[in-house]
């Protein structure tokens, strides 16, 4: 698939002898000593089989450096992965390295099942700033593998031949809003501006939190969801409902994110949506050939978007070979060669140098991740995820918004429902 | 109305009725073949025929092919139906023709093992099976079929032992045969068609049962078709393709088992000219 | 359950031999199968996370359930799908298994193709499939444009959601059918052939034949079916999620998403454990009127 030229190799080749040399001195200071026992790492995480196979070519490479560490890797899909892991943690026989997801960790976290990762020296291989956002009261439970975030992407070959105005970076949700009602204007009947997404709770939040409001359960405990701009966000969706400048109900609820038969967007029935860096290389594939051009989030005077690692690694906290972990982690994210290997099978490498070493054998996909990236980063706020204990409330809101998709309710009930299971919830995580 | 006439008629209601329910696995062929790009659009089949969707699909495991995952499934598969069907045959004998002491009580507990969500039974049996070493193993999977599973067939053959008249068994008892001969040499010929049922609906039913083979089940060398079906989707990407290829080869060993099986099982006993 | 003893049953107690007979299930049940089950009654007495261990809390999951709307809403989702699919799986298999009963050349072949669709079972690809079939732009929609009727995204609104999944259970009604097909065959031939020479239609043979004779088989369906309908998964999970707006939201999807998703497992194991009574009720009264309609060969033939 990637293809490398040959005079790219060799400067590879040739960076990658030197930061060995540089590297194998660093490995001579610090890791002696726990490194000596042996272990036998189990390790876990989700994924393809791209990712499957550059994994354990990246284990082996580790192995021949360091014969005494041996690994039991295991790997499953996305879905299956969420239900093997707690049936693991019932059984106390947690992986000693684990992947972790920023929307689970704080469950595992809460309940001592990882361990503290603070003592991994990351200076010089991750940015500080990322560090500092990905941290749970003030400590580090996963080292963070790649670089993820929210843009949008939309499509510029067909929004252009309808002659409409191209969104800009750093425009503001009124400039979204009219986008949508000019788009209207100019699209053909079946085609719309923007998705209806109503019954997705995070997209209600970006437009909380952009104007500075904060997230619906701030702090992770305190129950936040804010009456009037509530109101005037779905309003406004109701409104652009009823002049068909979003996807009637059953159109909308037919989508599947990605899906190459019902995503609104990948089968040109929708011009815009919001994007994450990690799934780029899938949106290429439903429209490749470069209709595709990004574009941030809406923002307002808060910023708008986030842009913040979620992939990581974590180490249990009944593993008996934690120091063994710490360094092989450590090793995974800053070896050069480890970083070839691994190219982007997890997303943007979170180390600049392996980011920087990999670049130019992008794919157009890869590429696509980068610019969602950029346009992310500029203005973005921190991740909010769902508090682990508000999950009730999470799933609640999904059924009640469609039940307001499909006039089966009113905004007023629906947000009196919202509100009882937002106080339970809040109840539950004070 | 003469035998000619009739099954002209019947074929006539069969063919277009045969079309109806096979027509979404026709659009599934046909998907099988397509890009990604092409599935988008409503069409049956391709403009260009993707037959990398399979070639690649069945090697798409870097270690392993699909080949590695067949032999294990069906290696597993063997001693399922095995289990099954003994187990069914005999304690199903057990509960339809023989009266112990609790035999209701114990029926009813068969019976409720269907009533309770596996869902909720899941954790603690793996918990169990890992303090007895035997995850990342096929034991999990194969040994409730030979032991304590299988309510649903020991039900199924009970019903068809409470079909066949009881002057058989009398008659034979009334010569001399124990109950261990009457199970051997009449009632176990006699309930082969349940018992091909009993086989088939195992094996399918094993092949399917995804969640067990996800927990118990960790190494590649071990991964069932099943598991190895799961490798073509990442959390944001599918590869439809190959996998719509590939889990339709899936179902081929069950389509031929089932084309081969279904004979005994529906004429197994019509010759047998038994009177009720 | 089995009613009333015989006469002629009485006779021979086989304690030894019974015991003997059934002793891979009894066996298995005592070792693999009670120790889980006992488990996940306790566990319906905690709170228990999987991540930590549980804790002791009483009845408050069963209090809590009792006031949940969600239990609520599933039951009636769920009780919904039991009335419909069930009935209709039954009648629907029964007539096909009559059908392919039938002495016709190719029959091996017809009766493969239309067992087929219960051969894909539970697979990823099912949904595709269905998404496909009954997407706005899917093969349903594009027959009813023929007619000039406009279709709805029938997996995607509320009001025909869990009708098209019904339509998916009667489309994979496979086993169900097989069983039929296989307590057919057991009826001797001779009946019928007797029954011609008195002069009985095919109505006639139908309802004093193959119904007293294929009871057990029926009952043995109607039992299963009922149990489960009541614990349908796979295809809600698989292709609704649940939604939209909570239409399918089946029983068992709640429970699972309360165990796996929201890792509430003492919540779900009394969820289950009252899911057990309301399916053992059924099944209880299932078989306090099957005396009543189930007609035994081996009972002496007492038939109604």
């Amino acid at each position: 698939m990637k293809k490398t030229r040959p005079w790219l190799k060799t400067l590879a080749v040739g960076a990658l002898a030197s930061v060995l040399v540089l590297s194998g001195c660093n490995a001579g200071n610090s890791g002696s000593g726990s490194s000596d026992k042996a272990a036998n790492l189990k390790i876990m995480w989700w994924g393809s089989d791209v990712r499957h196979e550059a994994t354990q070519k990246a284990l082996d490479m580790y192995t021949a450096a360091n014969p005494k560490v041996t690994f039991a890797p295991e790997f499953t899909a996305w879905d299956g992965y969420w239900q093997k892991l707690p049936t693991l943690a019932a059984s106390k026989t947690l992986p000693d390295i684990m992947q972790m997801d920023a929307a689970y960790i704080q469950g595992y976290v809460k309940r001592g099942l990882l361990a503290d990762l603070s003592d991994i020296d990351l200076s010089g291989i991750v940015d500080e700033q990322v560090i500092d956002n990905i941290k749970i009261d003030g400590k580090v439970y996963g080292v963070p593998l790649s670089y993820n975030g929210q843009g949008m992407v939309y499509d510029k070959v067909a929004l252009e031949e309808a002659g409409i105005t191209l969104p800009t970076n750093n425009w503001t949700w009124e400039d979204f809003f009219a986008y949508a009602e000019e788009a209207r204007t100019k699209l053909p009947k079946d085609k719309y501006p923007i998705d209806d997404l109503r019954n997705i709770w995070e997209w209600y939040q970006f437009y909380q939190t952009s104007k500075g409001l904060g997230p619906i359960f701030k702090d992770g405990t305190t129950f936040n969801l804010d009456k009037d701009t509530w109101f005037e966000f779905n309003s406004k969706y109701a409104e652009f409902q009823k002049a068909g400048i979003v996807p009637p109900a059953d159109l909308q609820l037919t989508s599947k994110e990605n899906d190459p038969q019902t995503d609104t967007f990948g089968t040109g029935r929708v011009m815009l949506r919001g994007a994450s860096v990690g799934s780029a290389t899938a949106i290429e594939a439903l429209l490749p050939g470069g209709r595709i051009a990004v574009n941030s989030y809406p923002i307002g005077e808060a910023g708008g978007g986030w842009a913040q690692s979620t992939i990581f690694f974590s180490v249990s906290a009944a593993s008996k070979n934690q120091a063994q972990a710490k360094e092989f982690i450590k090793w995974f994210i800053s070896n050069a060669e480890a970083g070839k290997t691994l190219g982007t099978v997890r997303g943007i490498p979170i180390n600049n140098d392996i980011l920087k070493s990999i670049e130019s054998s992008f794919t157009a996909g890869e590429q696509l991740g980068i610019d969602l990236l950029g346009v992310a980063k500029e203005k973005a706020l921190p991740f909010y995820p769902a508090p682990a204990g508000a999950e009730d409330f999470v799933s609640t809101y999904k059924s009640e918004m469609e039940s307001v998709m499909f006039n089966k309710t009113t905004l007023e009930q629906a947000y009196e429902t919202l509100v009882e299971k937002g106080k339970a919830a809040e109840a539950k995580l004070k | 109305m003469t035998e000619k006439q009739s099954s002209w008629k019947n074929h006539l209601i069969l063919i277009p009725f045969s079309l109806l329910m096979i027509y979404p696995v026709i659009w599934w062929i046909g998907a099988s073949f397509k890009s990604q790009a092409e599935l988008s659009l409503p069409t049956l089949w391709p403009e260009t025929y993707m037959w990398e969707n399979y070639t690649n699909g069945w090697s798409y495991s870097s270690q392993y092919t699909f080949a590695k995952f067949f032999a294990n499934t069906l290696i597993m598969e063997f001693w399922s139906v095995l289990g099954g069907v003994l187990t069914a045959a005999l304690v199903g004998y057990g509960f339809g023709r023989l009266n112990f002491r609790f035999r209701n009580f114990w029926f009813s507990v068969l019976l409720m093992t269907l009533m309770l969500p596996s869902q909720v039974t899941v954790v603690p049996q793996y918990i169990m099976y890992n303090k007895l070493g035997l995850t990342d193993s096929y034991i999990p999977l194969i040994l409730p079929h030979f032991f304590g599973g299988g309510a649903f067939f020991v039900f199924l053959v009970v019903q068809f032992i409470r079909g066949i008249p009881r002057e058989l068994d009398e008659a034979a008892q009334i010569d001399g045969a124990s109950v261990y001969a009457i199970f051997f040499r009449i009632i176990a010929p006699l309930i082969k068609p349940a018992l091909f049922t009993v086989g088939i609906f195992t094996f399918l039913w094993s092949w399917d049962d995804f969640f067990a083979q996800l927990l118990y089940l960790s190494s590649v060398e071990k991964f069932t078709v099943g598991l190895g079906l799961r490798m073509f989707i990442d959390q944001f990407e599918v590869q439809w393709g190959q996998l719509l290829a590939m889990s339709l080869l899936s179902v081929a060993p069950s389509a031929i088992i089932f084309f081969l099986a279904q004979k005994h099982f529906v004429e197994g006993i019509a010759t047998t000219g038994l009177k009720g | 359950m089995f009613g009333k003893k015989s006469g002629s049953g009485k006779k021979f107690q086989h304690n030894t031999a019974g015991y003997l007979f059934i002793s891979p299930w009894l066996i298995g049940f005592l070792l693999l199968t009670l120790w889980p089950i006992l488990q996940s009654l306790y566990l319906s007495f905690t709170e228990y996370s999987l991540l930590d261990s549980p804790v002791w809390i009483g009845t408050e999951n069963y209090s809590n359930i009792l006031s949940d709307k969600l239990f609520v809403k599933s039951l009636i989702v769920t009780f919904t799908f039991v009335l419909f699919a069930v009935p209709i799986k039954m009648m629907f298999s029964l007539l096909v298994a009559m059908l392919l009963n039938k002495n016709v050349k190719g029959m091996s072949i017809y009766r493969t193709l239309i067992y087929f669709p219960s051969l894909i079972g539970g697979s990823i690809a099912v949904a595709a499939l269905w998404r496909n079939m009954f997407g706005l732009e899917g093969y349903i929609n594009h027959i009813l444009g023929w007619f000039g009727i406009q279709g709805v995204g029938w997996i995607a609104n509320p009001d025909t959601a869990l009708g098209t999944l019904i339509l998916l259970n009667t489309w994979q009604f496979g086993s169900t059918m097989v069983i039929f097909l296989a307590g057919l065959k057991q009826i001797p031939k001779d009946l019928y052939e007797s029954a011609s020479v008195d002069g009985a239609g095919v109505f006639r043979k139908f309802y004093s034949i193959t119904l007293p004779m294929l009871s057990p088989v029926i009952f043995f369906n109607l039992v299963l079916g009922i149990i489960n309908a009541f614990q349908m998964f796979t295809s809600a999970f698989v292709i609704t999620g649940g939604g939209p707006a909570n239409s399918t939201y089946m029983y068992v999807l709640f429970l699972y998403e309360k165990a796996f998703k929201q890792y509430q497992m003492g919540y779900a194991s009394s969820l289950a454990w009252i899911l057990l009574l309301i399916i053992g009720v059924f099944t209880l009264i299932n078989f306090t009127v099957s005396k009543y309609w189930v007609h035994y060969e081996s009972e002496g033939g007492k038939s109604n």
